[in-house]
């Protein structure tokens, strides 16, 4: 019985440990849709797609190369690499023909960071609290 | 008093600024710094290696600036330290303006105006970026250090037009302007530096298709180059044979193409990078009235990522001077020929041995990310052969076939 309890709480601990590393893509409220494909996302946080279609500016928001919250971003949302989105940063930065984002160090500068600029996007792990902040979750379709 | 008042205005002026965002907020800035030691066995590379050599820094800065929402500006500094190649005198990179000419979620063109970066293979924009290299040193067998100018970068303009599939990304440019050419393209093409000088008055033309195939898991690149490059021969360049050279004023024409294939996965990057070379000789005559180059160069790499700050990598390249003639037998041959005629005359002229003809050579590195700005790398290249060193640091009849090298640097980026 204690040994079935144990094993239930383990189940538990393991379903709720996978819901914390779901990652949400975050964008200011006043973008008014809900979805967005990957190959448009994967482009913006390539910083290929340079503004939104009413033509506001997109600003692009990332945690650290290293941030465990970047590293699942890029393979579930993306299904990219870290090492990837760097490479075609650099690339852009260092030739001269385009730039890279944005990097903070926390989810919550993110939060506010994207509920601060009308043409931001960024992302978030879903546990994060992003009450009270002007953001609204897109979902990723194929 | 004036110049009270002046002060005044600019203290205000600024205290005005840091309320609001000022233009200047928004100029993005990077640069990076890197040190390199090299030790060769024999023969010379980047400065006096066979005794250890620290004659290989690289220091750069860049700033983009977003003027207008469809017009961007880029620059970019470079200084570069290596051996006899380089002294270090900082020059532009590049210097464009970004001129976007349409941009939607599944298309963006635009225009690069000024001093771009050429496209060649997948490394050359970034070239002299060591975080962005796969290794110490890019493979000198298709991003040759010893010709680095010519191919570079060029003035003028690109065109650009980026198309998004949800399969992948295609990346397309076209681009003409004038090639930069140095004393490094002239011992590189011409074995010397000669009285005359290189004219670049001629229009250069490149192209790039990319296919990055599923956020770039797969990365399918088509890369050329076609430039030509005036000598004016002067002085003694036109004493004929034996005594001179015997040049006259003529043209080189030389088209570089590159075919590159790239598999990225978490722990594994497979790269295979051709280039097929052309150079033609028209009227300059003298030693040079036979030597049309057909070149080949490719390597293979494996590279693993042990986890997201280590990687270690293996590398096989190979180049040949002449696809026709393998590891220049022919051509040392016929030097050895020569020289036994010149004898004849009275003069001595050592033949260029075979080792001149082609590379061949294993490498293996390791590359640590101390953290996001700072990074060390260390490889060993066993080589074979010494087409990829420059005559500018070697006799080239003197060159030792076979040869180690180690390396070692620390970069910085910011």
């Amino acid at each position: 019985m204690i040994l079935k309890r144990k094993l239930l709480i383990a189940v538990v601990l393991l379903v709720s440990s996978q819901s914390v590393f779901a990652e949400e893509i975050i964008v200011n409220a006043e973008r008014q849709f809900d979805k967005l494909t990957k190959t448009t996302v994967r482009a913006m946080f390539a910083m290929r797609i340079h503004q939104w279609s009413d033509g506001t500016p997109v600003t692009v928001y990332v945690l650290k190369d290293n941030n465990p919250i970047h590293i699942t971003f890029c393979k579930t949302l993306l299904g990219m690499f870290p090492y990837q989105l760097r490479k075609i940063w650099d690339r852009q930065i260092f030739s001269g023909t385009g730039v890279g984002p944005i990097q903070l160090n926390t989810e919550k500068e993110m939060i506010q960071a994207i509920a601060d600029n009308k043409g931001a996007i960024g992302y978030i792990s879903s546990t994060a609290d992003t009450n009270s902040h002007s953001i609204s979750t897109v979902e990723v379709i194929k | 008093m004036r110049a009270y008042l002046f002060m005044a205005c600019l203290v205000s002026s600024s205290f005005a600024y840091a309320e609001n965002k000022s233009w200047y907020d928004d100029i993005l800035i990077h640069g990076f710094i890197s040190q390199s030691f090299i030790n060769t066995s024999d023969n010379q590379f980047f400065g006096n290696s066979e005794n250890g050599s620290f004659d290989f820094s690289e220091l750069g800065i860049n700033a983009s600036y977003q003027l207008l929402p469809r017009v961007r500006l880029a620059a970019g500094l470079l200084s570069r330290q290596a051996g006899a190649f380089d002294n270090g005198s900082p020059r532009f990179d590049y210097a464009l303006a970004d001129i976007r000419l349409f941009s939607n979620q599944h298309v963006s063109s635009g225009i690069y105006l000024g001093r771009v970066k050429n496209e060649i293979g997948l490394y050359n924009s970034t070239r002299d970026v060591p975080q962005t290299r796969d290794g110490l040193f890019l493979p000198q067998v298709i991003y040759f250090d010893k010709v680095r100018n010519a191919l570079i970068s060029s003035d003028g303009l690109v065109i650009y037009n980026n198309i998004y599939f949800d399969n992948g990304t295609l990346l397309m440019q076209a681009s003409t302007g004038y090639p930069l050419a140095d004393k490094n393209v002239e011992y590189a093409y011409m074995g010397n530096d000669w009285q005359g000088n290189l004219q670049n008055d001629h229009l250069a033309f490149s192209g790039m298709l990319r296919y990055e195939q599923n956020g770039g898991q797969w990365i399918y690149s088509l890369t050329g180059s076609s430039f030509k490059i005036d000598f004016d021969a002067k002085g003694s360049d036109t004493i004929a044979a034996p005594i001179g050279p015997g040049f006259n004023s003529g043209t080189m024409k030389v088209d570089y193409t590159v075919l590159s294939l790239q598999y990225n996965a978490e722990k594994w990057q497979l790269t295979g990078e051709v280039a097929f070379e052309n150079v033609n000789y028209n009227d300059i005559g003298g030693p040079l009235a036979e030597m049309d180059i057909n070149s080949i160069g490719y390597y293979l790499q494996a590279s693993y990522n042990i986890n997201t700050r280590w990687q270690t990598f293996l590398r096989f390249e190979e180049f040949q001077l002449n696809k026709h003639d393998w590891d220049g037998k022919k051509a040392a041959r016929n030097n050895i020929k020569v020289s036994q005629q010149l004898a004849g005359l009275g003069i001595n002229r050592a033949p260029i041995p075979a080792q001149e003809y082609y590379s061949r050579s294993w490498v293996i590195g390791t590359r640590w990310l101390i953290d996001q700005r700072f990074m060390l790398r260390a490889e060993y290249h066993k080589v074979h052969g010494a087409a990829t060193l420059s005559p500018r640091e070697n006799e080239v009849s003197s060159t030792t076939p076979k040869w180690d090298m180690f390396a070692l640097s620390l970069s910085y980026r910011f």
